[in-house]
């Protein structure tokens, strides 16, 4: 039997995952992974007599590295991957000509993204703070990051994934997204904020770390954070499985 | 792959498909019967959309594409009983044939998915290579693993996009061997191709499309008929065109000549018995040939005759 577990399709979950992690993909991403430890590293190799065990150092690259660069980098690639390959190449076709609910397949892949995207991420912050002596101390941070990020891995991949799904050019306009949005307009323009999952991310990392003072938390408020979170969330993947129930595979004539 | 699969109708009434302006589908009406039928026309005549349009795969834009009496867009149902093969050769190239063939006996919640795939990749002719990545298949064996894949569930409608692509004669031999077995038992099977020999000895009812249109269906040997009896024409050049010209003016067979600034313009009506009386009216004549082709034995011209008739 096909297993279902609950909206999750496991034949259609391990087959993006398979997807997601081709040599190529898993390289870049794993690099993304690494490139706090180096950061880390780095820092260690030099005398620091302010913040020898980096208790400044490594919520502030958290934030500036992780969350800021990153978090949507690693969600674009993996989001706009789920279904672009096999739109792009036909493959979707054996997963269209099945009794299978097509909002399943969009919620299993979103769901495979998420996972991916939310580990690499994890293992992201975990390696430098393993690579400054892991103190314990400093693992509320650290705890705190890796649950945050998960919350704005969702979020990118609900973006990304449908952004694979209506476009060819998905990868391209997701990293003008993050450039754009998350990079350029919304650090720099206040009204914009709340339109900005790293905000979220940051807000929540305040919330989870509460009483740390080299935190700085996000701009907006919880509230915002949630109602924003579900507007993104509903929004993008009734989108995406709206667009792929209306899906027709169309010869070129 | 054992049980008998209950048998299945198709019906197009006045299945139409456009794109904006072009339209690729023009009013079809036809009723597909268990057995095997053959969708025949040259690329771009629509094969491929009709097939989608009973795969469920496009909506038609006017008309209806109904299997069993049920509309097919949009109706996810139609799965259980219906395979497709398409055209486009892209398999997941990091899955082995068996886990591709797995996965579709899983999507389709069979019972025991192993034991689907292994049957269905055996009557395929697959078993030495089903556990290498598709990605280092031949394009012969990417074809049988994409049958395999459509046929694991026991489908009694099969649809296959012009399936023999790529395979090598004794592999085309098996494949219509499984084909016909599949129809025996009462299967529906639809089979696109642009060549006509293809379906020889396969499909015993032919469908012809032209530019979307369906200009003529019959049996096999019918439709056969109509391509070889129609009318040619040959570009000749011999040692006196004009003389030839004369000589054969009065030839039966032969419609018009006209006389061109390289040579002689021929219609025929009947090709093989003008083949046959050129070298004799020739010889008679004392002229030598030096060059006879044909004109218009593209394939388009061979449909486009079909549909002017």
């Amino acid at each position: 039997m096909s297993k279902i577990s609950g909206p999750i399709n496991l034949t259609v979950a391990g087959l993006t995952f398979r997807q997601l992690f081709t040599r190529n993909r898993f390289v870049a991403t794993a690099l993304f992974a690494i490139v706090p430890m180096i950061i880390a590293l780095i820092f260690r190799a030099t005398p620091h007599a302010f913040d020898p065990t980096g208790d400044h150092f490594l919520p502030k690259m958290f934030a500036d590295i992780v969350a800021f660069v990153l978090l949507p980098l690693s969600a674009v690639v993996f989001g706009t991957a789920a279904f672009g390959g096999e739109i792009d190449d036909g493959t979707i076709v054996y997963l269209l000509v099945k009794t299978l609910p097509r909002w399943q397949v969009v919620l299993s892949k979103f769901a495979v993204a998420v996972l991916s995207t939310a580990l690499m991420m994890t293992v992201a912050v975990l390696l430098p703070w393993i690579a400054l002596g892991a103190h314990a101390e400093q693992f509320a941070i650290v705890s705190a990051y890796a649950t945050a990020i998960a919350l704005g891995a969702a979020l990118y991949c609900a973006i990304f994934v449908t952004l694979g799904l209506v476009s060819k050019r998905a990868l391209v306009l997701g990293l003008l997204y993050i450039v754009v949005l998350e990079i350029t307009v919304s650090p720099n323009v206040a009204g914009l904020k709340s339109l900005s999952v790293r905000e979220y991310v940051m807000t929540v990392v305040g919330k989870l770390a509460e009483g740390k003072p080299e935190i700085h938390a996000g701009a907006v408020s919880m509230n915002t954070v949630w109602t924003m979170s579900g507007i993104i969330l509903f929004a993008s993947l009734a989108l995406g499985i709206r667009w792929l129930s209306n899906y027709e595979m169309a010869e070129r004539v | 792959m054992t049980d008998i699969p209950p048998m299945a109708h198709v019906e197009l009434r006045d299945a139409s498909r456009w794109y904006g302006n072009v339209v690729a589908v023009n009013a079809i009406t036809c009723t597909l019967a268990p057995g095997i039928t053959g969708l025949l026309g040259p690329n771009g005549a629509g094969k491929s959309t009709v097939l989608h349009m009973v795969a469920g795969l496009l909506a038609p834009s006017a008309g209806e594409v109904l299997i069993d009496g049920e509309s097919t867009a949009g109706n996810p149902g139609i799965y259980r009983k219906l395979g497709l093969v398409p055209e486009r050769e892209a398999v997941q190239p990091f899955l082995t044939g068996f886990e591709f063939v797995r996965m579709n006996a899983k999507l389709q919640n069979l019972p025991n998915p192993d034991d689907a795939a292994r049957r269905a990749i055996a009557l395929v002719d697959l078993e030495s290579a089903m556990n290498r990545k598709v990605g280092g298949y031949s394009k012969g064996m990417r074809q049988r693993v994409k049958i395999a894949g459509a046929l694991v569930h026991d489908p009694s409608i099969l649809l296959l996009d012009e399936p023999f692509n790529g395979m090598d004669p004794r592999q085309r031999l098996h494949m219509m061997e499984m084909l016909h077995a599949m129809a025996s038992r009462g299967c529906t099977v639809l089979i696109s191709s642009h060549i006509l020999e293809e379906l020889n000895d396969l499909a015993a009812s032919v469908l012809v499309m032209v530019a979307g249109r369906l200009a003529a269906s019959g049996h096999f040997r019918e439709i056969r008929k109509l391509m070889t009896n129609r009318p040619h024409t040959f570009t000749l050049k011999s040692t006196d065109d004009r003389k030839l010209a004369a000589e054969l003016i009065s030839e039966p067979s032969v419609q018009s000549v006209d006389l061109e600034k390289g040579g002689l313009a021929i219609r025929t009506s009947d090709r093989g018995v003008f083949t046959r009386a050129l070298p004799r009216r020739a010889r008679g004549a004392g002229i030598s040939i030096h060059e006879l082709l044909p004109t218009d034995e593209s394939l388009e011209s061979v449909f486009n005759y079909l549909v002017k008739k």
